[in-house]
């Protein structure tokens, strides 16, 4: 297996968050229906699913910028309701959205340091903190390897596999709790892309920061998810062990027509071979 | 990627661009740093064209109090406008706030005896009160603050005019209060470091004062730099915990506040509240002010100092060819070639900067 000799998660590791029957329509767009999902402590999960199936829905839904029409959100034990990602982020969910939220106008550093700003007190006013804020985001770029230009540059400048790799690295700098990656990898170059999985895969070693990782190419999944779901037209239809379902099972869900009985028929299939350590709230 | 040694932080300047080489481009590059340096240029060239063609009368201290007192005028509320206008926003009910605050202001010293100095206070924070009102409505119902502001302006005006029938009253005239505010003009027996010359200069100070401190607002704190993200991408600065709305409506408050602040001045320094005294052409002055000054109608980079400048020139454009014979009509088209011209810089300045990228 393709685990990079990452022993597999212990079954009995607590849940850290859980999010139950979510739903969510945009007017007219039904975006999801009853979507539960269950992260366990320092587990790495995988969102797969065609375009437009709800992925960045749900996560938006956990980081705060959506709020659900219905459904609940169990986080270290607690019901939580997050007014805006200030309050998730707070609260140590930190979130890499596919449209990465970065500020053009602004330099790498501030965009790194945005919404937790360093301050410094001169005769009672406070300021940012400019040079700690620039050599913290210089240090810890090149502690993750990042290949970038001057922190002082402006964003805008820089190009989309460096764009994505700063969101990335401000994520992961405040070590939270959990990590949301919405198509991390999108822009990256072979080179880039495997330092990023890497990075991903360091975190999963250590097991201390919660995963959830939403791709497109099922063998970055096998490479670092612990567990997989698949988001079909707003529904969970597949939630299954990496360890236990193979790459070609899960190419025949997918290609099992875009019907839902087809994929729930193919997913059940898959499920009866799994049923032994199925995780799964289906 | 470039590959850029990144050892020792500072050291290493490469900014994945094209080090300029020709002269034009380097002027560029500066222009595109330090936005006010080329309306300071500007402002420059047109003080040396005044002087020489008013036989060296412009720079006369007499002469400055006025272009001054004007430019305090316009840049107070014109760092307002930047600041809304880099948050994408805009604030078109100034002018009328400028009236409206110290008609309030004078009605409650006559009326209540209050102090100027208070019943100051409260007309500052009827502009902040409007502010709020203009922000509420631009982010919680949605409307386009351009529209917001035209409707408030109507508003607050037609309020004004109708509390005693467009009449201007006679303030009331307490000391120290009036010098401090502007009440006194310069006169070619003042020295500039006597108390009665200083005064004279109070209502640019006063502005310069605020300008400064927005300029450090700006680029200092928290509070200015959640101003650019909202601007920039107001999206992606939800995304990360930026809190807009808030910002957008704090920006408003500030419009209110200067304006209002600015009617005030204005008011002590004639010891008149007129209801006609701002209006829709002191709004627009302050905006040509702050797109003179740099700043564009885009969203997510403006210049506070740039404002300042910005209304330098447009006080000069007004007093300097009506000093020199012209017009007082003549100076618009000046303005409104200055106002084209410097839309045409900033966009070009942003393209160069964009072009310079790898
Ligand atoms: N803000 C919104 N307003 C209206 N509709 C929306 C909004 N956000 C998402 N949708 C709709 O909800 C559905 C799910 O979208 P979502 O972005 O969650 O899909 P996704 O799984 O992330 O897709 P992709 O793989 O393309 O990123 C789509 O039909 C989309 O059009
Ligand atoms: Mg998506």
């Amino acid at each position: 297996m393709s685990q990079n000799a990452i022993p597999a998660l212990n079954p009995d590791t607590p849940v850290i968050l859980e999010m139950n029957r979510i739903s969510k329509t945009f007017g007219a767009v039904t975006a999801l229906v009853d979507v539960s999902i269950k992260l366990r402590k320092g587990e790495v999960l995988a969102l797969v699913g065609d375009n437009g199936a709800g992925k960045s829905t749900l996560i938006k839904i956990l980081s705060g910028f959506h709020h659900p029409d219905s459904g609940t959100i169990v986080y270290q034990g607690k019901e939580v309701h997050f007014h805006s990602p200030r309050d998730a982020r707070a609260q140590g969910i930190e979130t890499v959205y596919q449209d990465l939220a970065l500020i053009n106008d602004l330099s790498i550093y501030h965009n790194m340091f945005i919404g937790r700003e360093y301050h410094k007190h001169i005769l009672g006013m406070k300021l940012l903190d400019n040079r700690k804020m620039r050599e913290l985001a210089q240090t810890y770029l090149n502690s993750l390897g990042i290949q970038i230009p001057s922190v002082n540059s402006t964003v805008d400048l820089l190009s989309g596999g460096q764009r994505q790799s700063v969101a990335v690295a401000r994520s992961i700098y405040s070590s939270p709790t959990i990590l949301v990656l919405d198509e991390p990898l999108a822009a990256l170059g072979v080179r880039e892309g495997a330092h990023v999985l890497g990075l991903i895969q360091n975190l999963r070693r250590q097991r201390s920061v919660s995963i959830i990782l939403i791709v497109h190419n099922y063998n970055q999944v096998f490479e670092v998810c612990d567990r997989i779901n698949f988001l079909h037209s707003g529904e969970i239809v597949l939630d299954a062990s990496t360890s236990e379902t193979s790459e070609e099972q899960l190419i025949r869900i997918v290609k099992s027509g875009l019907g839902r009985q087809a994929i729930a028929a193919a997913a059940a299939e898959v499920r009866a071979g799994t049923e032994s350590t199925s995780t799964g709230g289906l | 990627m470039p590959r850029t040694a990144q050892s020792s932080p500072g050291a290493a300047r490469k900014v994945g661009t094209a080090a300029p080489s020709t002269f034009l481009e380097r002027a560029l590059v500066v222009l595109s740093r330090y936005r006010e340096a080329s309306i300071a240029v500007v402002a420059l060239v047109l003080a040396i064209y005044f002087q020489v063609g008013s036989n060296g009368e412009f720079l006369s201290s007499q002469e400055l109090s006025v272009v001054l007192r004007d430019t305090g005028r316009y840049g107070l509320i014109a760092v307002a406008e930047v600041m809304l206008m880099i948050t994408g926003e805009i604030d078109l009910s100034v002018g009328s706030t400028f009236s409206l605050a110290p008609y309030v202001m004078v009605l409650m010293s006559i009326g209540w005896g209050v102090p100027l100095a208070v019943s100051a206070v409260a007309g500052i924070l009827l502009g902040v009160l409007i502010g709020l009102v203009n922000g509420i409505i631009t982010v919680r119902f949605r409307v386009p603050s351009l529209i917001t502001t035209v409707g408030t302006f109507f508003l607050l005006q037609g309020v004004v005019v109708s509390i005693y029938n467009s009449q201007p009253i006679v303030a009331p005239v307490q000391e120290p209060f009036n010098e401090i505010f502007g009440e006194n003009l310069y006169s070619p027996t003042d020295s500039v470091w006597s108390w009665h010359g200083l005064t004279a200069f109070t209502p640019f100070l006063w502005t310069l004062v605020i300008v400064l401190a927005m300029a450090l607002v700006l680029n200092r704190t928290t509070f200015g730099l959640h101003t650019i993200a909202t601007g920039s991408n107001i999206v992606g600065a939800r995304e990360i915990g930026v809190r807009t709305d808030r910002i957008k409506v704090y920006n408003f408050m500030i419009a209110g506040a200067f304006a209002a602040g600015a009617g005030v001045i204005n008011t002590t320094q004639f010891a008149s509240a007129d209801p006609l005294a701002g209006g829709p052409f002191l709004t627009l002055q302050a905006i040509a002010a702050a797109v003179i000054g740099g700043t564009s109608l885009l969203g997510g980079s403006g210049t506070a100092i740039g404002s300042l400048l910005g209304a330098f020139v447009v006080a000069t454009l007004n007093n300097g060819l009506v000093m020199m014979g012209a017009q007082a009509t003549v100076s618009d088209i000046y303005l409104g070639a200055a106002i084209v011209l410097a839309m045409i810089l900033n966009v070009q300045v942003d393209r160069m900067r964009a072009r310079r990228r790898v």
